[in-house]
């Protein structure tokens, strides 16, 4: 009952998100604001209470369906990494990444690191992690918002298209590593030091990037070959996607982080074909990615936890330490001021990532409900505006 | 206009030197070039006396403009060399299909050859004692510096050796991102999208050759999404592909571009028949970088 009336109500609110022209994760957040606590718990306590009983099998089943939506969410994120594209962008791609990314970092580091009481830290005594996982929430980008703009844009396949793609791919790559290194900070009562965490957190990818897709290119044209397709590959990337989780899970690195570079690895191997990874995108963003979205504005009261100043201040930050860090970038890479704009404009959009990102924190305890919900808001509005922005940058004169 | 003036053969008297002999030939006479033959290692009257028997079975051992350099050292290394100091427009080696895990780490000569050379390269993969024209022709027309050169390089050959066919190939590029992006758009308007990614790729590549002589040749436009070498080696497999025709890289390939392939490592791995390889020289190059700006 409950995961057929959120996969209804996302529906029904990502094709009015699309009449606006606008990403369907923002939909599928109203919906869950509508039968969340934000909306139906106010109005009808009782009927959201019936719908969504906390302590009950029903809600033992969503939580664990929304965990493995989230893995499965890193694993395409993962796919959409094309380590190829990056390359032949060659100097321009890192100078643009880089920059998008250390820069909004340090910006939405020291902030919080500075002023943690006003930041909302959960715990005063992580100041270090909750001042590092704001600057990740800062460097990070949403890739297939961006690839959507690029499109409307008709700017995709142009060389600034190409570089932006590349660039959210890096930032990608690197904030989901330094994300569970934070992670690992975080320790859950057991004593991992950092830099260890870091090390397994670099080796894990290293391995799989290299090793691990060499054994993929091996075992992918035998499932190819011997399978029924889609259904062999399907299965197996998805097994795959598992397995890497469990293990960086049983390793002392979060299991995202397992999903995410599985899905560089199977994405990045010539044996997985486009076809493939657009039938895995399909199922993923049509069922597992709406029951997430939804099930955000289950979670939190979005009404009592907003904080205006904080909202504006979180968005002022990721505004001008993404667009000044990839515009810096861009231009440095030989674009004009124009272009680079827009290109930071571009990058600035994160989408369903800082969602997530946003959601493991709150689970693991590092920011409270406030901060979540000025970073939910923060991620819809810097979605909502970066294609606007960027076809302003471009058409100006 | 792509003309290959000076071709270059490496010699290794190996059981196909005669068959590479008789291909160089042929190609000196497609092009009316000079051939310069390149020996590294040790030589004596044994290797003179085999090397005039190969030219007189080609009918060049009184030709004028065929030259022959007795080199020293470490093979890859001088026969580049010897390119780059006599301006080779175009050189022409034996090389295996397949390299095996150490090789494709370690490199081959014909591999070192074809990851550093500054000139064209023709790698056959199986040359004959009695050359065949080149009948089905496949060739890269992804953007790259020099796409533009391969399907003119391409086109020549298909219409001097009268190919049956010429495949110009294209990947669409990041297409399952593309598609996976398009998750708002109703079946017709996902259907249309999927329609203009293929359209735009073929005006792409109806582009190019509106600029270069074809009549004649039967052109059969083909795209491809995925791994873009990787995909171009299996398509001129599947269509028993005597020449795969593709623009060189403007830099030269690392170990990192075999660690995380380049597109072309793709094919320099596991060569699906003879490739040649453009890469034009440079005062061709700065006579059209200067022409476009």
């Amino acid at each position: 009952m409950q995961l057929g009336i959120m996969l209804i109500m996302g529906r029904i609110f990502a094709e009015v998100a699309r009449k606006f022209k606008q990403p369907a994760v923002i939909g599928e957040i109203i919906a869950g604001l509508l039968l969340g606590p934000t909306v139906l718990g106010m109005i009808q306590p009782e009927w959201f209470h019936a719908l969504f009983p906390v302590p009950s099998g029903a809600g033992t089943v969503l939580s664990g369906m929304v965990q493995v939506a989230v893995v499965l969410l890193l694993f395409i994120a993962g796919l959409e990494v094309d380590l190829h594209i990056v390359w032949q962008q060659g100097r321009q791609a890192i100078a643009t990444s880089l920059f998008g990314l250390v820069i909004p970092f340090l910006i939405g580091f020291v902030f919080p690191y500075l002023f943690p009481e006003f930041f909302g830290i959960a715990d005063i005594h992580a100041r270090l992690t909750f001042a590092l996982f704001m600057g990740t929430a800062m460097a990070i980008s949403a890739l297939p918002v961006i690839v959507r703009i690029l499109m409307d844009l008709n700017m995709f396949k142009s060389r600034m298209g190409l570089l932006v793609v590349a660039s959210a791919m890096v930032d990608d790559v690197i904030g989901w590593m330094i994300f569970s290194v934070i992670l690992g900070m975080i320790g859950k009562g057991s004593v991992i030091p950092v830099w260890y965490t870091a090390l397994l957190t670099l080796l894990f990818a290293a391995l799989m990037l290299t090793v691990g897709r060499g054994l993929l290119n091996r075992f992918l044209p035998w499932v190819n070959r011997k399978l029924a397709w889609p259904g062999g590959v399907l299965s197996l990337s998805l097994a795959l996607c598992f397995f890497a989780a469990a293990f960086t899970e049983y390793i002392g690195i979060h299991a995202i982080f397992g999903a995410f570079i599985m899905g560089v690895a199977l994405g990045d191997s010539e044996h997985f074909s486009e076809r493939a990874k657009e039938i895995v995108h399909q199922f993923i963003n049509n069922i597992f990615a709406p029951l997430f979205f939804v099930s955000i504005g289950l979670r939190v009261n979005f009404f009592t936890n907003f904080d205006l100043l904080l909202t504006v201040i979180i968005i002022f930050i990721a505004f001008t330490g993404k667009i000044f860090g990839a515009g810096l970038g861009t231009r440095l890479g030989g674009f004009s001021w124009k272009e680079s704009l827009a290109a930071g404009f571009g990058l600035n959009a994160r989408g369903a990532m800082e969602i997530i990102l946003g959601l493991i924190a709150l689970e693991n305890g590092l920011i409270n409900e406030k901060v979540f919900v000025s970073l939910v808001v923060m991620a819809l509005v810097t979605s909502m505006t970066s294609g606007p922005l960027m076809r302003w940058s471009l058409n100006r004169k | 206009m792509m003309h290959f003036r000076k071709i270059g053969l490496a010699l290794a008297f190996s059981p196909r030197t005669q068959a590479l002999m008789a291909e160089a030939a042929r190609f000196k006479r497609m092009w009316n070039a000079e051939l310069i033959l390149i020996h590294v290692g040790e030589y004596g009257d044994n290797e003179k006396m085999l090397l005039e028997e190969f030219l007189s079975a080609v009918d060049l051992s009184q030709a004028k403009d065929v030259r022959v350099f007795w080199e020293k050292g470490k093979p890859s290394e001088r026969i580049l060399a010897t390119c780059k100091n006599e301006n080779i427009d175009l050189l022409i080696a034996g090389a295996l299909n397949k390299e095996n895990l150490v090789q494709y780490y370690l490199g081959t000569i014909a591999r070192k050859i074809l990851r550093k050379a500054d000139c064209s390269l023709l790698m056959l993969t199986d040359p004959s004692i009695t050359p065949n024209p080149f009948k089905n022709i496949v060739v890269n027309a992804e953007d790259s510096s020099f796409v533009e050169e391969a399907v003119r390089a391409a086109c020549t050959i298909g219409l001097r050796d009268k190919a049956q066919w010429l495949h110009v190939v294209r990947e669409i590029k990041l297409y399952g991102l593309t598609m996976s992006a398009a998750d708002q758009h109703s079946e017709h308007e996902y259907e249309n999208l999927r329609q203009s990614l293929v359209k735009d790729e073929i005006d792409n590549v109806e582009k190019i050759l509106n600029s270069i002589p074809h009549e004649g040749l039967k052109v059969n436009i083909k795209m491809l999404a995925g791994k873009s070498g990787f995909e171009l080696a299996k398509f001129a497999q599947r269509k028993h592909a005597d020449l795969l025709v593709v623009g060189a890289s403007p830099r030269r390939f690392s170990l990192f571009d075999r660690v995380f392939p380049h597109d072309l490592e793709y094919i320099f791995a596991d060569m699906p028949c003879n490739l040649l390889v453009i890469h034009p020289p440079k005062s061709e190059r700065i006579g059209k970088e200067a022409k476009r700006g």
